[in-house]
């Protein structure tokens, strides 16, 4: 009989019992995430199954859709519009994540420096991010506006020629990049929160060490938040080539002026609900997810050299 | 006020009046946004109240005397892409309204099968094919079918300011207006200035509106789609000719920069920018000319107020190629989508709204009456202001103007073709293309798009 065996306190339970109490959390772990893994299989992989599906189809809602293999994929190639809005993608990207994230890490250590204001300072921030994307892209269009805009009137006063921002085909992506900057939030805290955690025994040393604060900054700060680093280059390479509401805001579906605002996610979007051409929509989003799918693991695999994580072996 | 901005792109507020609208459909209960049998639904895709009120009314006077049940009319469902998403989501969900009012050509949709053809219900109508003008009625056509009705159209013709022709003493008879683009181009110095970089007043500019390109090339000879052999044509002789001409012409009297232009107001139509912000310069009284649609009848004297009284309008003038006078429309289409419960009703509608409805819809809101039978009475807000005789004259004028309309709006890839042109005269306007590259460019790429939509 097993169970006749006295058991003393806080002795462990039998393996067989371990197994079943450890299936009992299993299940109710299970049962717990299972709306959420319904959420993402209803919502994330079936779509995503069926973009792959119908980009190999010539679907424009009404009626159903006809496969064409890999026709939307050739039609890709020969349509320049795809070209412009990648090379115009592209050219957001590099020029904004940098920017994005010095600027960001900039904000960072000064925020970190300890003062009574840090708290409004942080707060003041993080406002900006808050503000919907659509709000604030047509407080910038105001205030880039040519002749009447507040910022047009200042550099004329100060003796520069303003460019027609968002007029001149060869000023308006800048504008675009500008704009993106606007709202650092999310990243400066990912920062602060990363230098906050460098312990400071370490920071105290380097202190000692060398008096050179971009000494600090380069051998120990940014070594020590490279993880942080490294979450906002993805995060900000990924929203970089899903802009969307800035651009078609400034630029319509039509990438105004002259296409320089053209970006890939307006493309898909004109694709998909000003022609309704779902097959070819769908194979323009399957092309970007592969993209950015690529690109990131490309940054995971070098990440490798250049991520340090504390109690890491190398 | 009657308000009436007509869509051309999704800008940013169609952007987000359309995302308003589609959160305020997906709000309505669905008993409001089903059709019934026996009663008829109407999907608006926007205007002001005013637009509303006169189509609400019409649909439940005519519902009260066939018999049907209540009637509903949905207004302001969004302008654009917006609207004809929710349409074509309506559709495909099988509960699309019995009508819907299109801002579109109906061709797109139509030759896809999202709406019924209605050629053997007309044959046995009041409205027959023959009692349409051709070009008009081509805008809802697809390879001999019939998929919608233009039942009123906003006729472009000429608009010029009379004060400011007898100011500088030339003569405001219409049958005075210039012949020829060259005759206009030079009547047009006679009124610009600059001072420094800013214009302050203009006598007519080069059109960059896509949506009336069609209007100008026929204008030269030309064409941008070619209805009978399924072709776009954007890139023709007659079409680098006309953009070389109005190229030359901002040269030569605008310093070669639309900015500029821009920059110092609105001189592209009668409303004020507003994405700018700019104020309309003919309405200002700094632009001498432009061209319009007749919808502006309804809204030039209203906010804001114009420094003038007195307009006029006159045919348009002919290109160097150009051997005839033409006119271009923007259609009030309207169709019964595929999977209406009450197809004959909502016929019989559209009948009743092409021929009798539209005389109350004209004299509230001057879009014109299209179908051949119908004698239009004149808008009242324009007896009031101008006398009966003026507005007696216009509504005359413009019925003419209705008769010679070129065929346009006809192309099942409408919308793409639009964008193409809209972007070949950006890039040709803005010096970023040569001329027979940008045209060539658009030309590619349409015919592309309408290969692609064609084949299968």
């Amino acid at each position: 009989m097993p169970d006749a065996k006295p058991r003393t306190a806080g002795a462990p339970a039998s393996p067989r019992r371990n197994r079943r109490s450890g299936r009992g959390e299993a299940r109710a772990g299970f049962l717990f995430a299972l709306p959420w893994m319904l959420g993402l299989a209803i919502f994330t992989f079936i779509p995503l199954i069926l973009t792959f599906y119908i980009a190999q189809t010539k679907f424009q809602i009404v009626g159903p859709p006809k496969w064409i293999g890999l026709q939307n994929y050739e039609a890709m190639w020969t349509d320049g519009a795809v070209w412009t809005s990648a090379r115009n993608t592209i050219t957001f990207a590099v020029i904004s994540v940098p920017i994005k994230l010095a600027l960001a890490l900039g904000l960072a250590l000064l925020l970190h420096r300890a003062t009574a204001l840090s708290g409004f300072y942080r707060t003041v921030l993080y406002l900006p991010f808050l503000m919907p994307a659509v709000a604030g892209s047509i407080v910038f269009m105001l205030l880039l506006t040519p002749g009447a805009g507040p910022i047009n009137i200042i550099l004329d006063t100060l003796g520069f020629s303003p460019p027609d921002w968002l007029r001149d085909p060869n000023a308006a992506l800048w504008t675009l990049i500008i704009l993106s900057l606007w709202p650092l939030g999310v990243e400066t805290i990912v920062f602060l929160g990363g230098l906050q955690n460098i312990p400071k025994d370490i920071s105290e040393a380097a202190d000692i060490d060398s008096p050179r604060g971009w000494h600090k900054l380069w051998w120990i700060t940014l070594p020590l938040i490279t993880p942080m680093i490294l979450f906002n280059l993805v995060i900000g390479i990924i929203y970089s080539f899903q802009i969307f509401t800035q651009a078609i805001v400034i630029g319509g579906t039509t990438g105004q002026p002259a296409e320089s605002t053209l970006m890939y996610m307006i493309l898909i979007y004109r694709a998909a609900f000003r022609y309704f051409n779902m097959g070819y929509a769908a194979a323009l989003a399957t092309v970007l997810f592969l993209a950015v799918l690529l690109l990131t693991l490309l940054i995971f695999r070098t990440a490798r050299s250049w991520v340090y994580y504390e109690g890491d072996s190398r | 006020m009657t308000t009436y901005s007509r869509p051309g792109r999704v800008n940013r507020r169609n952007f987000l009046r359309g995302t308003a609208a589609a959160g305020a459909l997906a709000a309505l209960p669905r008993a409001a946004r089903a059709q019934t049998e026996g009663q008829l639904l109407l999907w608006l895709p926007g205007g002001s109240d005013l637009f509303c009120q006169i189509h609400t009314g019409l649909l439940d006077g005519f519902s009260a005397g066939a018999g049907l049940g209540p009637a509903q009319t949905i207004c302001g469902l969004g302008q654009d892409t917006e609207f004809t998403q929710a349409l074509i989501g309506a559709i495909t969900g099988g509960n699309p309204p019995d009508i819907s009012m299109l801002w579109d050509s109906p061709v797109a949709l139509g030759s896809q099968g999202a709406f019924m053809a209605l050629d053997d219900m007309m044959a046995n109508s009041t409205i027959p094919i023959s009692t349409w003008p051709a070009g008009l009625l081509s805008s809802c056509q697809f390879k001999g079918q019939t998929f919608g009705l233009p039942v009123t159209a906003g006729v472009y013709s000429m608009w010029y300011n009379e004060e400011l022709f007898e100011a500088k003493g030339i003569s405001t008879a219409r049958a005075d207006f210039p012949k020829t683009w060259v005759d206009m181009r030079a009547l047009s110095k006679e009124f610009t200035v600059w001072d420094g970089d800013k214009l302050m007043t203009a006598g007519f500019m080069p059109p960059r509106s896509p949506e009336t390109m069609a209007i100008w090339s026929a204008l030269n000879g030309g064409m941008l789609y070619d209805e009978a052999n399924l072709r776009y044509t954007i890139d023709s002789e007659q079409n680098i000719e006309m953009m070389n001409f109005f190229i030359d012409w901002l040269n030569e009297e605008y310093k070669g920069d639309v900015n500029l232009v821009d920059r110092s107001s609105n001189f592209s139509d009668g409303y004020p920018n507003g994405d700018t912000g700019m104020g309309s310069a003919f309405r200002e009284g700094r632009l001498a000319g432009m061209q319009s649609g007749s919808w502006l009848m309804g809204d030039i004297y209203g906010d804001p107020v114009p420094v003038f009284e007195r307009w006029n309008l006159a045919g348009h003038p002919t290109g160097p190629s150009g051997t005839a006078s033409v006119s271009g429309v923007w259609p009030n289409w309207f169709v019964i989508p595929v999977g209406s419960k009450n197809p004959q009703a909502a016929f019989d509608y559209l009948a009743y709204l092409s021929t009798e409805g539209v005389v109350e819809w004209y004299q509230q809101i001057p879009d014109y009456p299209t179908n051949s039978q119908v004698v239009a009475k004149s808008p009242q807000s324009l007896v009031d202001r101008r006398g009966a005789e003026f507005a007696d004259d216009v509504t005359a004028f413009l019925g003419e103007q209705a008769k010679i309309v070129t065929a346009m709006w006809n192309s099942p890839v409408q919308s793409f073709g639009n964008d193409q042109i809209r972007l070949a005269m950006e890039k040709i306007y803005t010096k970023a293309s040569l001329v027979a590259d940008a045209l060539a460019e658009a030309q590619m790429s349409a015919q592309a798009e309408l290969e692609r939509a064609l084949a299968g």
